[in-house]
């Protein structure tokens, strides 16, 4: 019995390192590998622990972004969605409101912005990237007017204490996170239900034919973006401790290389949130490893940006060649007896 | 009659929408009825329309382009590096600065149409990389970020603030620019190749029409509109900065899909582009105008976005199911 279960497990290893997570992983690793040798403090606990404490909010950020972009959506808004929340919650903190009713009310606003995108792109058919880009800009408006311009400054220290709990030396919310993480990932991967979404995404004619409830999930997903943006808000607004008019600004375009560089495709139907947060992780440890190899901030985008362009490309020719091996041996297979067709063909 | 019948609808729409915008602001401030200071805003967003109308050719074939906004900043640097750091002639720099912004477009259309990776992802890595590499020249040469290189000559701010026989110099660009997008896109062979290839690329292929090199092109065209934006900005605010443009990317794509055309691709012109412009940048001045503060903007072009596409996509569903209901009516009568 031992051998076999040996096999088992040897196949379902070689399963895992073929999975694209495997490689973005391995990727992250590499990255940690060459600025550790460079720096040996970049790979210490605590700045291990302070790279992930900073990925946080990109994290759930990318769960939300990758419930969207399964159903073959896009979601810009989030940025807008992170700010509003944020800085409505923590002007009830600041008047003396309780952290329950501020982290309620942040998830309303989270979900009733990612429902009406939702209802926009379901129901009357408008392009996702234009319908959240809208919006984005209509939140921020909303935010500058409800704030009347000014910053959220001095919120409570029991608030800001959140983000510092620790539970056995660990980060309470990088705990929080990571079992979310999990959880969502099974979710999306084992039920039935989770499955609808990327099923969306494949083939949606498929799907309705299948008897998926598409308009319905395709507005969830965007209700879940806009909850999960909120839940960054908070946390943005805890690890911070202020919120400024501009908070979030540009986020989007983070989130959505981040999930990207994780694997998830902007066509839908393919990828992991598991993926996006090590995407995450990726953009927000090249800030910080940067800082470690004495090179100057500045060239912060200009790296990132050429990572992303170079992994994307790189994918895409990966996949575009193992979908013709696939092509060949499927063409091979149809031939049952090759040698006797091309004796064949030579006899006639 | 018949020729009127010849103008799609929509832009008619937006030639209605114009006038009243007009109208509307005018009997709130009559200073808005000045030929010269609606003349003289073009300066405020020449560089929105410009890039508009290529980035309308990018949209037809069925792509996106995003990182207009940071060609925009990265063109301005190279030129300001180029004047007046390294001492090169002014003309010749914003050659070479044109230049780059067409490399940055060739990047971008390479990558798509050969590479076959989805433009949002290639613009997006785009957009970060053109600015982070503004962001990287500016910080080799040690300028000063948030100042940005100034001291251009005179002769460089004539660009922006001159004029021909009493019409600014940014109106006449428009109209040049916008003759060129138009010959090019509904009068020109080259032109049907970008419809087709929008429309059915496989087909289109078929045809014998070199699909790749038709999307490749767009792209270059729409990083050389950017850079061309990006001289006129640099000209206007006379300094060049990195972060230039970098709030260009929703004001961009409000007008083109505003003047119509479908982002999925087959479907629009640079007429509509032009009109939506205009109405995007009058809207803007107006409500300065009318005392309105500026935060109130966003709002406005959001909303129109939004509620402009709605309307685009909503007539055409309405429209087939008129047509279905008639169909069925004449079946049975």
């Amino acid at each position: 019995m031992e051998p076999m279960k040996e096999v088992i497990l040897m196949s379902k290893l070689k399963a895992i390192t073929k999975k694209r997570e495997f490689r973005t992983f391995l990727f992250l690793v590499i990255i940690f590998v060459i600025v550790g040798m460079v720096n040996s403090e970049f790979l210490s606990i605590n700045n291990l622990q302070n790279s992930l404490k900073s990925s946080l909010l990109y994290i759930v950020l990318a769960i939300g972004l990758t419930f969207v972009l399964l159903t073959g959506n896009i979601d810009i808004s989030v940025g807008g969605t992170l700010g509003l929340s944020a800085a409505v919650s923590g002007l009830i903190l600041k008047n003396g409101g309780s952290i329950i009713v501020a982290i309620l009310v942040a998830v309303l606003i989270g979900a009733l912005i990612g429902f009406i995108n939702g209802i926009g792109v379901a129901k009357l058919n408008i392009s996702s990237f234009i319908m959240t880009l809208g919006m984005l800009e209509i939140t921020r408006v909303i935010q500058v007017i409800y704030t009347k311009g000014q910053w959220v400054e001095n919120l409570p220290t029991t608030f800001k204490q959140i983000s510092q709990v620790k539970i056995f030396g660990l980060n309470l919310l990088i705990i929080i996170v990571a079992i979310g993480v999990i959880l969502v990932q099974m979710y999306l991967s084992k039920s039935e239900k989770g499955r609808y979404f990327s099923a969306i995404g494949d083939n949606t004619d498929g799907a309705i034919l299948l008897g998926v409830p598409v308009q319905r999930y395709k507005i969830y997903s965007f209700v879940i973006s806009g909850i999960c943006a909120a839940i960054a808000g908070l946390i943005f607004a805890s690890q911070i401790g202020f919120i400024s008019t501009t908070a979030g600004m540009g986020i989007e375009m983070t989130v959505i290389a981040s999930a990207v560089l994780g694997g998830v495709s902007l066509s839908g139907g393919v990828g992991t949130v598991v993926g996006a947060s090590i995407g995450a992780v990726i953009m927000i440890s090249i800030n910080s490893a940067l800082v470690y190899m004495k090179i100057p901030a500045f060239w912060n985008d200009a790296i990132s940006g050429s990572l992303l362009i170079t992994i994307v490309v790189a994918d895409a020719l990966m996949a575009r060649r193992s979908n013709k091996n696939i092509k060949k041996e499927r063409l091979r297979a149809r031939v049952l007896k090759p040698e006797e067709v091309v004796t064949h063909a030579h006899a006639k | 009659m018949h020729m009127l019948s010849k103008i799609p609808k929509w832009n008619l729409a937006l030639v209605l929408v114009l006038v009243s915008e007009v109208i509307i602001f005018g009997l709130i401030n009559p200073r808005f009825w000045n030929v010269s200071i609606l003349l003289g805003s073009f300066n405020d967003f020449i560089g929105i329309a410009v890039i508009g109308f290529f980035v309308t050719f990018v949209m037809i074939t069925g792509g996106i382009d995003i990182s207009g906004g940071s060609i925009i900043g990265l063109t301005s640097v190279v030129v300001g590096i180029l004047s007046q750091v390294v001492g090169i002639n002014i003309w010749l720099s914003i050659l070479l600065a044109l230049v780059v912004a067409g490399l940055c477009g060739l990047l971008n259309g390479i990558l798509i149409a050969y590479g076959r990776v989805q433009a949002m992802v290639i613009t997006l890595g785009g957009m970060l990389l053109y600015s982070g590499i503004a962001v990287v020249i500016v910080g080799l040469s040690g300028v000063s970020a948030s100042e940005g290189i100034s001291g251009f000559s005179q002769s460089f701010s004539t660009i922006a603030y001159g004029s021909v026989m009493g019409i600014p110099n940014s109106v006449i660009l428009f109209v040049v620019l916008l003759i060129i997008a138009y010959i090019l896109l509904h009068l020109s062979k080259y032109g049907r190749y970008i419809f087709l290839t929008g429309i059915n690329q496989e087909a289109a292929e078929y045809a014998g029409i070199n699909t790749k090199l038709v999307i490749l092109s767009t792209y270059v065209l729409s990083g050389l509109s950017a850079g061309f934006a990006g001289i006129m900005l640099t000209s206007y605010l006379g300094s060049a900065r990195a972060d230039f443009g970098g709030e260009y990317l929703m004001p961009i794509l409000t007008v083109v899909v505003l003047g119509g055309t479908l982002i999925t691709g087959g479907k629009g012109g640079v007429i509509g582009t032009a009109l939506a412009s205009i109405i995007v940048g009058f809207l803007q001045i107006g409500m300065q105008m009318g005392g309105l503060s500026t935060q109130y903007i966003g709002l406005a072009t959001g909303l129109l976005l939004i509620i402009s596409v709605a309307i685009l996509s909503v007539s055409d569903e309405f429209k087939s199911n008129v047509k279905r209901i008639v169909r069925l009516k004449s079946y049975k009568g």
